[in-house]
């Protein structure tokens, strides 16, 4: 499909692809792990200041 | 109406970290969406666009290429702002969106360098070379690693940010010196073919694919940045709370 260039244009695009579906995942998964984190102290009886 | 209720929203609004989530809960969604419909549509028109008579097929590296490297300048755009905003402002926020967007700005500096190489070696015979476009892309690579290493060096909060915010400042100088190294100095790297007074220098069936990239690169970076500076905030939040449970533990 892209001629004699696939071995240039194939990886261009897959590397960007992984790139930037990595940073989304990573970026969500740290999300969920501190939303859990803070229900796991609030849990404990920690509370910000500015919850009391 | 008084003049309570007319109150013109500011920026200094969204320095309340829980009303800039609830803003950034409503937004994340709405520029997901529109980021997934630009990539959809641009890479449509890019890979139904015919091939450059000179690129041959390569052209297609260009719609990836070219969005990266705006992005990776807009970039550091946004962290100048934000270190400006610390410096001269002090606003809670600017801090966190300068370190939520080093890590993001790396990404796409690294993608601008990978996607270039991989263009140049089919079209200028080299996957290298030290011309000034390529070499001053390669500094704001390594600008951006200074940067995250330097924002994970230093403990104390008001300190690292305004060490950080100097070193972003100091660092932008780089900015103008990639914009203008092709018509500065005489680069392998070719000069501004769409950002030109007069008409681009492209035909519009590589000039909408593109700037649909272009778009959809741009709004990828402000999703992934909000996304972040939620990170970011919900992180100071957890060692707020952490610090305050240890105080608590020591009067015990």
């Amino acid at each position: 499909m892209f001629g004699e260039h696939a071995a240039f244009i194939i990886p261009s695009y897959a590397v960007s692809a992984l790139v930037i579906i990595a940073m989304c995942v990573r970026i969500m998964l740290q999300y969920k792990a501190q939303q859990r984190e803070i229900a796991r102290l609030e849990k404990a009886g920690i509370k910000r200041r500015s919850a009391k | 109406m008084n003049e309570t209720t007319t109150k013109r929203k500011s920026i200094w609004d969204y320095a309340n970290p829980t009303r800039f989530l609830a803003l950034a809960d409503r937004l994340i969604p709405v520029l997901g969406i529109l980021t997934a419909f630009c990539f959809a549509y641009g890479l449509y028109l890019g890979f139904t666009a015919p091939e450059d008579y000179q690129q041959g097929s390569t052209v297609l590296i260009m719609f990836i290429h070219v969005p990266a490297a705006w992005v990776a300048m807009m970039c550091y755009g946004v962290m100048t702002m934000s270190a400006i905003g610390t410096l001269v402002w002090r606003h809670p926020l600017a801090d966190i969106s300068l370190r939520a967007a080093a890590a993001i700005g790396a990404s796409f500096t690294f993608l601008a360098l990978l996607t270039g190489s991989l263009w140049g070696k089919p079209m200028w015979g080299t996957y290298w070379v030290w011309d000034a476009r390529l070499t001053s892309f390669l500094v704001l690579f390594i600008i951006y690693l200074g940067i995250i290493a330097l924002a994970k060096a230093i403990e104390e909060p008001t300190m690292a940010a305004r060490s950080l915010a100097i070193v972003t400042l100091i660092g932008s100088i780089n900015i103008p010196i990639i914009k203008f190294s092709v018509d500065w100095w005489n680069t392998l790297h070719q000069p501004a073919s769409v950002s030109r007074f007069a008409k681009p220098a492209m035909d519009v069936v590589f000039l909408y694919p593109l700037l649909l990239m272009a778009l959809g690169y741009s709004l990828c970076f402000f999703t992934l940045h909000l996304m972040n500076m939620r990170n970011e905030i919900l992180k100071r939040r957890i060692r707020t709370m952490k610090m305050g449970a240890a105080r608590m533990a020591e009067r015990a």
